[in-house]
């Protein structure tokens, strides 16, 4: 009794051992079992990659491929802690643009795409998307761009009409060469119609003006802290926090739900928009108002704003595999198809000059030809540096703008403020 | 209860075990006496060792370092980290919010949840239905809770600042102002566990004898001297035992005050000013977004020891409450 008792716990033993093995080669991803190579890519938002994922199954019958969609901002929390922990980050990884120079500094847990010969891809970008991926002075390659942020203005053409500003978009860019221009179309907008804001959010006009400056809050050559020096933060901060000053901001925080709710009510006339931005804005004011928004050219000169990278972390299975896909998905060919998909501008010049690309209208936006009016403004475009603490240093100074918005501090105590608290973050 | 069984046996073996193999048969029941529940919750103490006293003590580990989240240790640094702490006028910020996010939460929670538990223990029609309905709240996501409650609490078209406005009353900038989104935030929590707090008060009343209320109320008492002369002093350990986890969770309040900050996790500080940052939040923030391990680990441990004493005073404030009631 008790010698068969033994027997069957040592077969219960065993068993229980080939089943958690069994599970660990599958857990490892090295797919003995099935012969497929088993990839992942953790993205946020609309990359636009669902059909693109599909087709390339079915080119690879022997790769097997999981997409992973998170927001924006957990998508990035979530990959620092898979890279602190070693383990449970996707074979492919999108990185936000604004996050790149951050992840740049831990770049031994990524794998270097130059070996696998990325550099020789180089051209296809525009040299500055390609850098802002690359280290060591371009030996290092950390990732392959997607898409960029080239920046309009969307406007709401009945509340234009109603304030008796022009609606037609080339009349609509004529009004704000610059940003000063911008703010006084605001008051005009104001006088005549006081119960609609003019912009949903100071946040956006100040990181719009700071995306057209070549420094930001870190110097190009040696990535020290300038916030306190350059003018360009100074600048900026106070004229978009004049409209919040004035309460001509509907004080929402930039793509929240309020942010939605106020879309839907039109209860603000324009917002700063990158390409990616249209999505954002078509979902969030909803059908009824197709056809009311509109493109025009932005204030100021090119400025970026956005766009990422896809990046292969060390500690995958498939680096080789996982390099040839991300590749793929960047290339020209696909990046056109995706932003006719979704409005994602590419980062290619091959692929924006397209005559597919700048053919391309969006009916939602009044058929704003918005190939054009994107690839226009890459053209001109002025990157600006990322310090390695960008990510940390900007919501410091996001937060003293929505003081102001909110009525809580006047403009130079809330800019003194978010001096103070930077300079400690930068540290 | 062990003892007892263990003595009752012991003195019953002897007398019948004669052979060696009785005497064998009496080891092993000594054994199993002695040994087995020790054993049986030898597994409990096993996890906790590797999820929770690990985790503690390695955590204790990491305060004393400069410690980044993806690259590591960057050496010993012994105190610093507390010494710092202690003049981070952010840290006393998220001290003050939380311990008044706390007392506007917890005092107003359990108190209704008391009344209701009282009312739940009468014979209500339907009973089921209302016992099943407290605990409602609870089972909802708090996600979707928080959801919910950050569109009531809109500004603009929020419904909350629309019924104030039937009174004339100005709309209020629910995520703005200071004492405003403490409020907002502490309906949230008392709309998800006051329910679950009456439930366990139930529980504990349906145990009080029913003939000290006849008594009483032969002796001329009202029903509200009653409550409170013979209902809440006999569900003394309950309450004391609602306190205690009211206020570890209290303490720790995060997803709620996180949620209701309309920049998210990304960027979310607790409102433009640090208005309704809790201490779990500025840790989250020191430790996920600004990827300061060390600083992180030690706003942990601290408040690991501020929710000990805090718990330990309302543990003797309510027993004494209870007792005096």
């Amino acid at each position: 009794m008790s010698k068969s008792l033994a027997g069957r716990a040592a077969t219960a033993v065993v068993a229980v051992l080939a089943v958690s093995s069994a599970a660990a080669c599958g857990g490892g991803a090295s797919g003995a079992d099935s012969g497929k190579v088993k990839l992942s890519i953790g993205v946020f938002s609309d990359f636009g990659y669902d059909t693109l994922v599909k087709e390339y199954q079915a080119a690879h019958p022997t790769i097997e491929i999981e997409q992973r969609k998170v927001k924006m901002e957990q998508h990035h929390t979530q990959l620092a802690t898979q890279l602190a922990g070693g383990r449970g980050a996707a074979d492919i990884v999108a990185i936000e643009e604004g996050n790149v120079a951050q992840f740049r500094q831990s770049k031994d847990k990524f794998v270097n795409l130059a070996d696998y010969g990325a550099k020789d891809l180089a051209g296809q970008w525009t040299p500055w998307k390609w850098n802002q991926g690359t280290a060591d002075d371009g030996n290092f390659v950390l990732g392959l761009g997607t898409d960029m942020g080239s920046l309009a203005l969307c406007y709401r053409r009945d509340l234009f009409e109603a304030a008796g500003l022009p609606v037609d978009r080339e009349e609509v860019g004529k009004l704000w060469p610059t940003w000063q221009d911008y703010v006084a179309t605001a008051q005009t907008f104001t006088d005549k119609t006081p119960n609609v804001k003019f912009v949903d959010t100071a946040l956006n006009v100040y990181k719009a003006i700071l995306d057209q400056a070549e420094e930001g809050y870190f110097a190009k050559a040696d990535d020290s802290y300038i916030a306190d020096k350059n003018t360009k933060v100074s600048d900026g901060f106070k004229l978009a926090a004049v409209l919040g000053e004035k309460k001509q901001t509907g004080a929402v925080a930039p793509f929240s739900q309020e942010w939605n709710v106020a879309l839907k009510q039109a209860s603000f006339a324009t917002t700063t928009c990158p390409a990616w931005a249209l999505a954002l804005i078509k979902a969030g004011a909803g059908d009824e108002a197709a056809g009311k928004w509109d493109v025009a050219a932005a204030p100021g000169a090119g400025g970026n704003w956005g766009g990422s990278f896809l990046a292969v972390p060390k500690q995958g299975a498939h680096p080789k595999e996982a390099y040839e896909l991300a590749k793929w998905l960047t290339a020209p060919e696909q990046q056109k198809r995706i932003f006719k998909e979704t409005g994602n501008l590419p980062s290619e010049p091959v692929a924006y000059k397209d005559p597919e690309v700048t053919a391309t209208v969006n009916d939602f936006f009044n058929k704003a030809p918005v190939g054009q009016i994107f690839a226009a403004s890459a053209e001109s475009l002025q990157p600006t540096y990322r310090g390695t603490k960008d990510s940390k240093v900007t919501p410091v100074f996001s937060n003293a703008l929505a003081r102001v918005e909110q009525g809580k501090q006047s403009t130079s105590d809330a800019f003194a403020q978010a001096l103070k608290e930077a300079q400690d973050v930068a540290k | 209860m062990t003892t007892g069984h263990h003595q009752r046996s012991g003195a019953s073996a002897p007398l019948r075990s004669t052979s060696g193999r009785e005497n064998r048969s009496w080891a092993l029941t000594r054994f199993d006496n002695r040994y087995t529940p020790y054993l049986v919750i030898a597994p409990f103490f096993v996890v906790f060792g590797i999820f929770g006293l690990y985790p503690l003590l390695y955590t204790a580990w990491v305060s004393l370092h400069d410690w980044q989240l993806i690259d590591g240790d960057q050496g010993f640094t012994g105190l610093d980290n507390y010494a710092k702490l202690l003049g981070d006028a952010n840290f006393w910020n998220a001290l003050g919010n939380t311990l008044s996010l706390f007392v506007l939460s917890t005092v107003p929670q359990l108190l209704a949840a008391l009344g209701l538990a009282a009312v739940l223990d009468r014979g209500l029609r339907g009973r089921l239905f209302w016992r099943a309905g407290v605990l409602l709240p609870n089972v909802i996501s708090v996600a979707a809770v928080a959801l919910v409650f950050a569109q009531l609490y809109g500004r603009d078209f929020g419904v909350v600042n629309h019924l104030l406005g039937l009174v004339g009353i100005d709309p209020v900038d629910w995520h703005a102002e200071t004492w405003a989104s403490h409020l907002a935030i502490s309906s949230m929590v008392m709309w998800r566990w006051t329910g679950y707090n009456a439930l366990i008060y139930l529980a504990a009343m349906q145990s009080v004898p029913k003939d000290m209320h006849e008594a009483a109320v032969l002796d001329g008492a009202s029903r509200w001297r009653s409550f409170w002369s013979i209902t809440v002093p006999s569900i003394r350990p309950t309450i004391l035992f609602t306190v205690i986890t009211s206020t570890i969770g209290g303490m720790q309040l995060f997803v709620e005050p996180q949620l209701f900050d309309p920049g998210g996790t990304a960027t979310g500080t607790g409102g433009s000013d640090r208005q309704f940052q809790t201490l779990v939040m500025y840790l989250y923030e020191k430790g996920f977004r600004l990827f300061d391990a060390g600083y992180s680990a030690t706003i942990a441990w601290v408040l690991f020891l501020v929710v000990l004493v805090v718990a330990g005073v309302n543990f003797t404030v309510a027993r004494r409450i209870a007792s005096q009631g």
